[in-house]
């Protein structure tokens, strides 16, 4: 475990000092530092303007991202057409914009599950309660470490899909609830919980870390001698000490899910069609040859992925070195 | 800081020599291009000299290929590993190149009068690879291995159980098949349970092809690595994922064949650009490609050759599912889509607009079009003459997908199934294990499935897919009808009967809309100039020994 | 040390047994299974269910899962349903071997290039060219594998027709010179695959050198060993070399788990015959056997990479306690 600690030593200090010197509104002072950073505010330009994309793209899209003109199939830009058309002769802007929206979902889906709740909690429980608690997370933790992560989450979408699909559609029959799995939300779902049993084991070790260092602290023994429950103790006084680790976290986790994501749909095993996704259409551009005949099919998709992803890289590093007090 | 300098400079220097190395392996790499050909060239040329050929036998031909799943006949379900398990084994009968069902390992044949009992007579000069003459008893025993239970082969059910006894073998009753007797070395007898006209086309059919019992016995698990088979072709080499090397068979029954070495190139990639460097003989062309070769004025358009494959593809309906048990419902989605135009436009006219059922060269194939033709009009009056009219349940459609995407003709079909019948369907894709399992639970509402020939004959697939009581039925079609007039065609002892019987069956399925015929396939591919005799047939026959180089 | 190693090494067949369970329950957990994919377009439910039953696919998972250990320990993997007649073993060792060698080959290009690229930056701070360099290796970062390789097969194996578009064919050709000199160059084949996956992995390594380089100059140790007139190329090979580099180690298991992922990808996009592909059609097709053996050596490379990462770490800075301080 050292191997982890290690490095997060450092960190855990730059933190402690970076608390000293923010006394008041830390937050803000973070921002501040954030806002001197060019490159970072056009990452987050970047971030914001896909992001927003995929949230009004129902509003802006001016086609839908169905709608077919088989006489109009493979064009390139035009006015019509921003971004040409795809096989189908589908509006590839439109399918931009819809894939955003799937990228935007299932990265908040598992950041929200998988990093903040899962990875979060099962830190701070494995951190603050020690003993067989922190046994027993830490060595599920490591199983799923040493699982290989792409293959294991291709067999278990391949094999799970399926079965939720039935499940849903069960649920379906049975219930007045329906168009769960017509709109393609269980293969969300299923994608995004995947992703989330993998992405926590990280998140958890680096909290559990800053914990064990915590809890010795003063107002940590102060709070457990006037008889703070283990909860209370946790929400209270923890969290908010290890809130900047978290936001680090996060930047590092969002770039690593969109990319899952696409990869995933990629293999046929992610984002069921219709749903759009920026791996279905890298899967339609990918082929040397249909590069040379259409090469708009992959560089669209690809300009849109790389530069979402390097703006997380670099709004990531930016974040690192502000909450360092760089 | 002159330390720290110093150490960069050294860092540098190094990585100064990285980029000088890596530049100059670029270098020479380019250089040795040229290098690298004749080295292959060079082996050929030692390759086709060795080993005791004759002056007609030489050349190596390079194909592009894939791991099979198998090479034992008994086991092999799959075209890919019927593909080379034509060429290094052989059976009783077997199809030459028109697809006419000839004699092989069998010299001749007599059927007595009830149709029910076939002698054949063992060719004089038929030999294993290792140089033993073919019996009778090998024809028996590897009919039975076939059939036994241990092997667990999933195609000896469907081939063999026409020989009487064999259904016992495959339950595991009887220790023989007592419909297959020696009646000497090179004679054996074979009755089966009905005069089924089809049978010999059966036997040309893997499954009953014959192996050297004794090979299989001493290593059941590995014998196929080096198998002693009695085709024109034996296994020189197999690497897993890189090479198959097939070597001529030079004393091949039916004449040596006259190439010397057959590479198959097992990892991948583009096939046609390897064509187009040189590497390989015979490539596939894809959709990407099409285009491109069918110029006039690429050098590609003169080596290019289409012709048409026994494989059909269709969309099938779980016939007791809903909205599906309801013909009219059925037949509106037929009539509601357009599958030329979208056949045009997604395939580049790669693939034929279906007929029918039954494929070109097929007997009993009618050029004229049999299926619903595109009519929306049509469409909408038979979907509001369903029972479902107005209370349509939500439909899926399921696809085999290795991809991201639904296939192009599909999420064509649907965009138009909702423009016409304003029915939305979903589609879903399940990689083939999922797919296969929830086809046999009879799980699925409406799948794109398809069919490829095992042998050239209308029962093959009119039999086989629609009768109520056939185990491979997976639409759970039931027409009363229909199973009459196929159980009268099994038995029909004249030919164009028979085939009348046929076509009546296929015009029932059509107009009851059991399934949505969409294409017939078709071969594409380009050959090198100095291939003689390469040919393209619509199923999978032995075809290498036809060949010959001229380099 | 010692006996923080033997507990690491006692832990490692429980993982591993978690590991292989919860691959094993994963596989059968959907519908389909091997015998029916094998069958292909003749499927007759009985004979498949006889099949099953020969092959040992009846009885409920954990008997199943009884007979899988139970073979596996004694180094018996089963067998191939898409590759009959050959062992799980003979399948996955020289697959594995293709790997290995182009994993190598990428880790030593990312560590002999991403290096002196990293001194290049520090060297270079304080201009605009050190966050350029770090810009692009970011960049270069942030391109999918996916999106990578399609354009680099149109230019160099379709357009200009330099390498060849697919397979594998070892890592070194031997040329000879006149007949008689043997030289060993890569092969053609290596070029494009080598591309995809060491382009993701030098920002890592370079930024990580960087940022050391610039530290340990202002770290006491160095500035004490100066003041006590030690010559500077002795300060510079004996403090900070090995200081600079101390980091590099942690980042060799970051590299190679990026490799490995990226292998997935390139092997499949172009034709290389290794456990990346392997894996894939195997998950495709439910070949249970393959999946299982795939995951459990993985998981075993992974488990001991990690150790020996670790102890490695604690052989360069001794300040570094195994187990580490705050970690039991």
């Amino acid at each position: 475990m050292s191997v982890a600690a290690g490095p997060y030593q450092a960190e855990v200090t730059a933190v402690e000092q970076y608390e000293r010197q923010a006394a008041r509104n830390p937050w803000l002072l973070l921002w501040d530092r954030l806002r001197k950073k060019r490159l970072a505010m056009l990452s987050l330009a970047i971030v914001i303007v896909i992001y927003g994309a995929g949230i009004t793209a129902p509003l802006i899209a001016p086609y839908s991202y169905t709608e077919q003109n088989l006489e109009r199939g493979l064009e390139g830009p035009s006015a019509d057409h921003w971004f040409g058309t795809d096989r189908l002769g589908r509006d590839m802007f439109s399918r931009v914009l819809y894939s955003a929206r799937t990228t935007l979902i299932v990265t908040a889906a598992v950041v929200l599950s998988g990093t903040l709740v899962l990875g979060n909690f099962l830190g701070l429980l494995a951190g603050y309660r020690g003993g067989w608690v922190d046994s027993l997370i830490m060595r599920i933790g490591d199983v799923f470490a040493s699982l290989p992560g792409l293959p294991m989450l291709i067999l278990l979408n391949a094999t799970l899909l399926p079965r939720v699909l039935q499940l849903v559609g069960w649920f379906e029959d049975h219930t007045p609830v329906s168009g769960l799995s017509s709109s393609g939300t269980a293969s969300y779902f299923t994608v995004f919980g995947a992703l989330a049993l993998f992405s926590w084991v990280g998140t958890a070790r680096l909290i559990r870390a800053q914990v064990l260092q915590l809890r010795e602290r003063d107002f940590i023994l102060a709070a457990q001698a006037t008889g703070g429950s283990t909860i209370h103790i946790i929400w209270r006084h923890l969290l908010p000490n290890v809130s900047f680790l978290i936001i680090l976290e996060i930047s590092a986790v969002l770039g690593a899910v969109a990319g899952s994501e696409i990869l995933l749909t990629w293999f046929g095993v992610g984002v069921q069609p219709p749903n759009p996704s920026f791996g279905a259409m890298l899967f339609e551009g990918s082929g040397a040859r249909t590069f040379q005949a259409h090469p708009h099919l992959l560089l669209v998709p690809a300009a849109v992925v790389t530069s979402l992803m390097f703006a997380f890289a670099l709004l990531g590093d930016a974040l690192n070195d502000a909450v360092r007090g760089r | 800081m002159g330390g720290n300098n110093r150490i960069l400079a050294i860092l540098l220097g190094v990585l100064a020599g990285l980029v000088l190395i890596v530049g100059g392996l670029s270098a020479v790499l380019l250089l040795s291009g040229g290098g690298d050909d004749a080295d292959s060239a060079s082996n050929g040329g030692s390759s086709g000299g060795d080993g005791s050929s004759t002056a007609a036998t030489s050349g190596r031909l390079r194909l592009g290929g894939s791991d099979p799943i198998t090479l034992d006949p008994a086991l092999a379900g799959d075209a890919g590993s019927a593909t080379y398990i034509v060429e290094i084994f052989s059976g009783l009968m077997t199809l030459d190149e028109d697809l006419e069902i000839v004699p092989d390992l069998a010299e001749s044949f007599d059927v007595s009068a009830d149709a029910k009992t076939y002698t054949f007579k063992l060719r004089g000069n038929a030999f294993f690879h290792n140089g033993r003459q073919v019996e009778a008893s090998d024809v028996k025993c590897s009919m039975e291995r076939a059939a036994s239970r241990q092997l667990g082969s999933s195609t000896a059910a469907a081939y063999l159980n026409d020989i009487v006894g064999a259904r016992e073998m495959l339950a595991g009753t009887a220790r023989e098949i007592s419909g297959i007797e020696v009646v000497d070395d090179r004679t054996v007898r074979i009755t089966i349970d009905e005069p089924k006209p089809y049978f010999l086309a059966k036997l040309t059919y893997p499954t009953a092809f014959v192996i050297d019992c004794q090979q299989a016995e001493s290593n059941p698990r590995n014998w196929t690595r080096q198998p002693n088979g009695t085709g024109p072709y034996k296994l020189r080499e197999w690497r897993l994922g890189e090479r198959i090397v097939l070597e001529a068979n030079t004393r091949y029954h039916l004449g040596a064949p006259q190439v010397q070495q057959v590479v198959y190139e097992l990892a991948g990639g583009s096939l046609l650009t390897r064509f187009e460097n040189d590497e390989l003989d015979v490539a596939g062309v894809s959709v990407n490609d099409i285009d491109r070769v069918r110029d006039q004025n690429n050098p590609l358009n003169d080596l290019y050759v289409t012709t048409p494959e026994f494989s059909i593809a269709y969309i099938a309906f779980g016939t007791t599912t809903p909205p599906f048990d309801d013909v009219n419902v059925r037949r509106a989605f037929g009539l509601a889509i357009d599958r030329k135009r979208i056949a045009e436009v997604t395939f580049s006219g790669m693939l034929m607009p279906a007929t029918g059922v039954l494929q070109p060269q097929l007997p009993g194939y009618t050029p004229d079009d049999k299926t619903l033709q595109y009519d929306p009009e049509a469409a909408k009056r038979a979907l509001a003459a369903s029972k479902y009219a107005g209370n349509m349940p939500a439909i899926t459609l399921t696809e085999i997908g290795g991809g991201a995407e639904g296939s192009v003709d599909t999420q064509a079909f649907i965009e138009q199934w909702k423009n016409v019948l304003g029915v939305d369907v979903q589609i879903r894709q399940s990689d083939a294990a999922t797919f296969f399992a929830d086809v046999d639970a009879g799980r699925l509402q409406m799948f794109s499935s398809g069919w490829i020939m095992d042998y050239p004959d209308p029962e093959n697939i009119l039999d086989l897919k629609f009768h109520s009581r056939s185990s491979l039925n997976d639409i759970e079609y039931a027409n009363p009808q229909l199973d009459g007039l196929l159980e009268r065609a099994r038995v029909e002892g004249d030919p164009t009967a028979r085939i009348k019987l046929y076509q009546d069956a296929e015009k029932l399925i059509l107009g009851d809309a059991a399934i949505l015929p969409l294409y017939f396939s078709q071969n594409h591919v380009v050959v090198n100039q100095a291939v003689q005799g390469w040919i393209e047939p619509p199923m999978i026959i032995p075809r290498l020994r036809y060949v010959s180089l001229e380099r | 040390m010692a006996g923080y190693i033997i507990r690491r090494l006692l832990w490692l067949p429980v993982t591993l047994l978690a590991v292989s369970f919860l691959t094993f329950s994963i596989a059968r957990f959907g519908p389909g299974d091997p015998v029916t994919v094998a069958a292909g377009q003749i499927r007759d439910q009985e004979v498949l269910a006889q099949i099953r039953a020969e092959r040992g696919l009846d009885g409920s998972i954990f008997e199943q899962y009884g007979r899988w250990v139970n073979r596996a320990v004694r180094g018996d993997f089963g067998e191939s349903f898409q590759q009959r007649g050959y062992t799980v073993r003979e399948i996955i060792f020289p697959k594995m071997w293709v790997s290995a060698q182009l994993g190598l080959v990428a880790l030593f290009i990312v560590f002999g290039l991403g290096i002196p690229l990293g001194l290049l930056a520090a060297w270079l701070h304080g201009t605009w060219l050190d966050p350029f360099i770090i810009s692009v290796l970011l960049f270069l970062r942030a391109l999918p594998v996916i999106v990578v390789i399609p354009p680099l097969i149109w230019l160099f194996a379709v357009r200009t027709d330099i390498l060849p578009v697919g397979g594998w064919d070892g890592v070194f050709d031997i040329w000879w010179i006149g007949g008689v000199i043997a030289v060993p160059i890569p092969d053609p084949h290596l070029y494009i695959p080598l591309v995809a996956l060491t382009l993701p992995g030098f920002a890592g390594v370079a930024r990580l050198v960087r940022v050391t380089a610039l530290e340990v100059y202002t770290e006491d140790y160095v500035r004490t060993a100066r003041a006590k007139g030690i010559p500077e190329s002795r300060v510079a090979t004996r403090h900070v070399l090995p200081n600079s580099l101390l980091p590099i180690v942690t980042v060799v298991g970051f590299a190679l788990v990026g490799i490995v992922e990226g292998a997935f990808f390139t092997e499949t996009l172009l034709g290389i015959p290794g456990i990346g592909r392997l894996t894939f059609e195997a998950v495709g097709s439910r070949d249970y056997d393959v999946i299982l053996a795939t995951t459990v050596i993985v998981a075993f490379l992974f488990v001991v990479m990690n150790l020996v990462v670790e102890i490695v770490y604690s052989w360069i800075d001794p300040r570094v306690r195994l187990g580490g301080s705050a970690v039991v």
